[in-house]
C-alpha cells in the first residue's frame, strides 16, 4: 500500500492465477470516490480478530522489527516526533495507534503495512513543500489502515484465486466429459482474474485519495495540497524524461496498481473543492515543516543531486524555490549544473556558486566550489578569500588539508 | 482402453509423487560437534501457511506459534543426547554483554551469506573458481566476537516453513484426479510441502561449517510429507535437518584411508 509504487509482487498473482471468467474484469474508466463516502472502518486500538488478519499482522510484527532496526532509518528523535505528531493529527480514530518510520532512500514514496505502520522515504521530505503536503500523504496512507485495504485486497485476492482455481477444473473436467477443450476459455479466465486484482487495487487506492481529503480538509489543512502534490510529481518526471529526451510513461494501462498521475490529480482536485468548507480558515504550516525538515534538508538535496538526474533535480530545486530562493538551493542548483557537465555548464556552476555565496546562509561547501571555479578561472586573490571563508566554516573537513596547501 | 491406462499411469506416479530432499555442505575440516560443546541457537524463523483452494499460502498465526514451540522443544531434546549445552533465544535481547543490535546485525548478515549459499551451492549458479571447496563462507569478524563476548562455540541459523494444504485445495485434487478418468486430467497440483535449512557457524573463526537444506513436499495436495503442527513432527524436521551431520570431505577422506 504505498504512495506510489511500481513494484508489484507479479508471483503471488501468478500464484494466485486467475479467477472464473473474463467478465469479473470490467472497464477501465472509473468513477471518483468522494470524500464524503468514505468513513474509517476500524476504531481507536484496532486488533485483528479474524484468522487470516491474526495471521497477516503476526507477519507484519517481524517485519516491522527488521525495518525498526534498519540502518537506513533516519534517527533524528525530534523530525520523528514531528512526523509522529502528522500521523497523529491526520490519522483519524487510529491515530494513536500507527507508527512512522524514516529510510533514508532519495525518492518520492510512502508505505503503509497492514498492521499499521508507516515508512516514508526522505525523497519525499525533500519534494514536500509544506505542512499539508506532507500531512496529505501521510492521510493517503492512512487511509489504507483506516479503510483495512490489505485485508481486503487479500481477501479479494483469495476468493477470486479459488473460484479461478474451481473454475477451471470444473470446466476442464465438464469439458472433456463433454469433449471439449477448455484450455483457451481457461487463459482468458487467468487474465480477467488478474486484470479484476489490478483494477481492484486501483478502487483502493482512490479510496485512499478520497480518505486522505476528507481528513486533510477536517484538520485544517487545505485539501488543494494533495492535488499539487500531483502536479508537482507530473512536473518532476516530465522535466526528468525531457531532458534524457524521452517522454514521461503516462503511468496508465491495464495492468496499473494505482490510477495514473492525472487522473488522479483531477479526482483530487474536484475532491478538495468538495471537501473544502467556505468561510473556514485553513493553513498550510509551511513554515513549521522547513523548521521541522532544517536539519536533513542538506541531506535531502544532496542525495537528490547525486542521483544523476539532472532534469528531476532542476526541476525540484525551482518548484522549491516558487516559495523563496536561498543559500542551499542555489548552491545545489549550480551542483545539478556542474555535476551534469555538458558544454558550458563549467560557466553556468561557476556563476550559480558566486550567486550562491551572496546568501547569508550558504553551506560552506558553496564557499569551496566558489574558490575553486576562481581559481580555474584564475581569478587567485578571490579564491584564497573564498577558500579561506570555507576553512574557517569547516576547519575539519576531509578536504582541508589539500585547501590549505592550495592557498597557502 | 485410454481411460484405463491414464488410471495405471496415475497409480504407478501417485506413490512417487512426494518426496523428501535434503542435501547437505560442509567445510573441508568440519567435524560435527561432539561431547562438551556450548550451542547459541539463534531465533528459529518459523512459518507455517495454509495453502488456499486457489494456491495462495495464506499465514496462520496459532499454527506458527505452535510450530515454533515444538520445533524448539525438538531441537532441545535433539542436542541434549549430543552432549551439548544449548541456549535457544526466543528475543534479539536475551545475550549478556551483547545488543540487540549486534544479534539484528548478524541475523542479517547471515541471510545474505545464507542466499549466496543457496545460489551457488543449491541453485545451479556453481563457481568454476571454488570446485570441491565444501563450503567456503564465513560470517566474519562478528561472529567471532559474538563467541568471545558470550563463550559459545557454536551459532545456528535455522529456517522452517511449512504449508498446509487447505480442505478446499484437498477436494479440488480429488475432483482433479477424478477427472482423469474422463480425460482431464490434473492429478498433482501440488501447493503443500516444508522447506527449512539449517547453518552452523564456528564461532571461534566465524566460518559456516555446515548447511543444510530439507524440502518435502508432494505433488498431490493433501498427501503429507510431515507437519510441523504436531511435536512428532517437528521432531522429525530437526531430526533430517540436523541430526545427521556428515563431517567434511578431508575428515571423511583421512577416516576411509584408516
Amino acid at each position: 500500500m504505498c504512495f506510489r509504487c511500481c513494484e508489484l509482487n507479479r508471483r503471488s498473482l501468478l500464484i494466485g492465477g486467475g479467477a472464473a471468467a473474463a467478465s469479473l474484469a470490467t472497464g477501465v474508466a472509473q468513477a471518483r470516490i468522494r470524500p464524503a463516502d468514505m468513513h474509517p472502518l476500524i476504531g481507536p486500538g484496532f486488533r485483528p480478530t479474524d484468522r487470516d488478519e491474526i495471521g497477516l499482522w503476526q507477519q507484519m510484527d517481524r517485519v516491522e522489527e527488521e525495518v525498526a532496526g534498519s540502518n537506513l532509518l533516519i534517527k533524528d528523535p525530534e523530525l520523528i516526533r514531528y512526523l509522529q505528531q502528522r500521523i497523529g493529527e491526520v490519522g483519524g480514530p487510529a491515530a494513536k495507534d500507527m507508527r512512522i518510520y524514516l529510510a533514508r532512500i532519495p525518492d518520492f514514496n510512502a508505505v503503509m503495512f497492514p498492521s499499521g505502520f508507516s515508512v516514508i522515504f526522505s525523497g519525499l521530505l525533500l519534494r514536500m513543500r509544506n505542512e499539508a503536503q506532507l500531512s496529505g500523504v501521510i492521510a493517503h496512507e492512512s487511509g489504507h489502515f483506516l479503510r483495512r485495504h490489505m485485508i481486503r485486497m487479500w481477501r479479494d485476492m483469495r476468493r477470486k484465486s479459488d473460484i479461478f482455481a474451481i473454475g477451471a477444473m470444473v470446466a476442464g473436467v465438464a469439458g472433456a466429459g463433454a469433449g471439449v477443450n477448455t484450455g483457451d476459455i481457461t487463459q482468458l479466465a487467468q487474465l480477467g482474474t488478474i486484470l479484476s486484482l489490478f483494477r481492484y487495487n486501483r478502487v483502493m487506492e482512490a479510496e485512499a485519495d478520497a480518505m486522505g481529503v476528507r481528513l486533510l480538509a477536517e484538520n485544517g489543512y487545505p485539501p488543494i495540497e494533495m492535488a499539487n502534490t500531483w502536479e508537482q510529481l507530473i512536473g518532476e518526471q516530465d522535466a526528468s524524461a525531457r531532458h534524457r529526451r524521452k517522454r514521461r510513461d503516462r503511468g496508465y494501462s491495464l495492468f496499473s496498481t494505482h490510477p495514473a498521475p492525472g487522473a488522479r490529480m483531477a479526482d483530487l482536485k474536484v475532491s478538495a473543492a468538495e471537501a473544502t468548507v467556505p468561510g473556514r480558515a485553513y493553513d498550510n504550516r509551511r513554515g513549521r515543516y522547513l523548521q521541522a525538515i532544517s536539519p536533513i534538508r542538506k541531506t535531502l538535496l544532496d542525495d537528490q543531486v547525486k542521483l544523476n538526474d539532472p532534469g528531476a533535480s532542476q526541476y525540484l530545486i525551482e518548484t522549491l524555490a516558487r516559495d523563496g530562493w536561498n543559500g542551499l538551493l542555489r548552491f545545489y542548483e549550480a551542483e545539478v549544473w556542474r555535476l551534469r557537465n555538458r558544454s558550458g555548464d563549467d560557466v553556468r556552476a561557476a556563476q550559480g556558486y558566486a550567486i550562491a555565496v551572496a546568501y547569508a546562509d550558504a553551506p560552506p561547501e558553496a564557499w569551496r566550489w566558489h574558490g575553486l571555479s576562481l581559481m580555474k578561472a584564475g581569478r587567485q586573490a578571490e579564491a584564497r578569500a573564498a577558500l579561506s571563508r570555507y576553512l574557517s566554516m569547516q576547519p575539519n573537513a576531509a578536504d582541508a588539508p589539500f585547501i590549505r596547501q592550495m592557498i597557502s | 482402453m485410454r481411460h484405463l491406462g491414464i488410471a495405471l499411469v496415475l497409480a504407478l506416479t501417485v506413490p512417487v509423487a512426494g518426496c523428501v530432499q535434503t542435501r547437505q555442505f560442509a567445510d573441508l575440516q568440519f567435524t560435527p560437534p561432539q561431547g562438551d560443546y556450548r550451542l547459541l541457537v539463534m531465533r528459529p524463523d518459523v512459518t507455517v501457511n495454509s495453502v488456499t483452494t486457489g494456491g495462495m499460502p495464506e499465514p496462520r498465526a496459532d499454527w506458527t506459534e505452535q510450530a515454533r514451540a515444538n520445533i524448539i522443544a525438538a531441537l532441545r531434546a535433539q542436542q541434549a543426547e549430543r552432549g551439548g549445552k544449548v541456549q535457544i533465544m526466543a528475543r534479539r535481547n536475551e545475550l549478556r554483554g551483547v545488543s540487540e543490535d549486534m544479534v539484528a546485525d548478524l541475523e542479517r548478515l547471515h541471510g545474505a551469506v545464507g542466499n549466496s549459499i543457496a545460489l551457488h551451492k543449491y541453485l545451479g549458479a556453481y563457481l568454476p573458481t571454488k570446485p570441491r571447496r565444501g563450503l567456503d563462507y564465513t560470517l566474519g569478524a562478528e561472529a567471532v566476537e559474538l563467541g568471545r563476548k558470550t563463550g559459545f562455540d557454536y551459532a545456528l541459523f535455522m529456517h522452517a516453513e511449512d504449508n498446509i494444504v487447505s480442505r478446499g485445495r484437498v477436494a479440488l485434487q480429488v475432483l482433479g484426479i477424478a477427472g482423469c478418468f474422463v480425460g482431464f486430467c490434473a492429478p498433482n497440483i501440488g501447493g503443500g510441502g516444508q522447506f527449512a535449512y539449517a547453518s552452523l557457524v564456528d564461532l571461534k573463526t566465524g566460518e559456516v561449517v555446515w548447511f543444510n537444506v530439507v524440502q518435502t513436499g508432494s505433488q498431490i495436495a493433501g498427501l503429507k510429507m510431515g507437519d510441523i503442527r504436531s511435536p512428532a513432527g517437528s521432531a522429525q524436521l530437526v531430526e533430517r535437518l540436523v541430526g545427521r551431520m556428515k563431517p567434511g570431505y578431508e575428515i571423511r577422506r583421512a577416516r576411509e584411508r584408516r
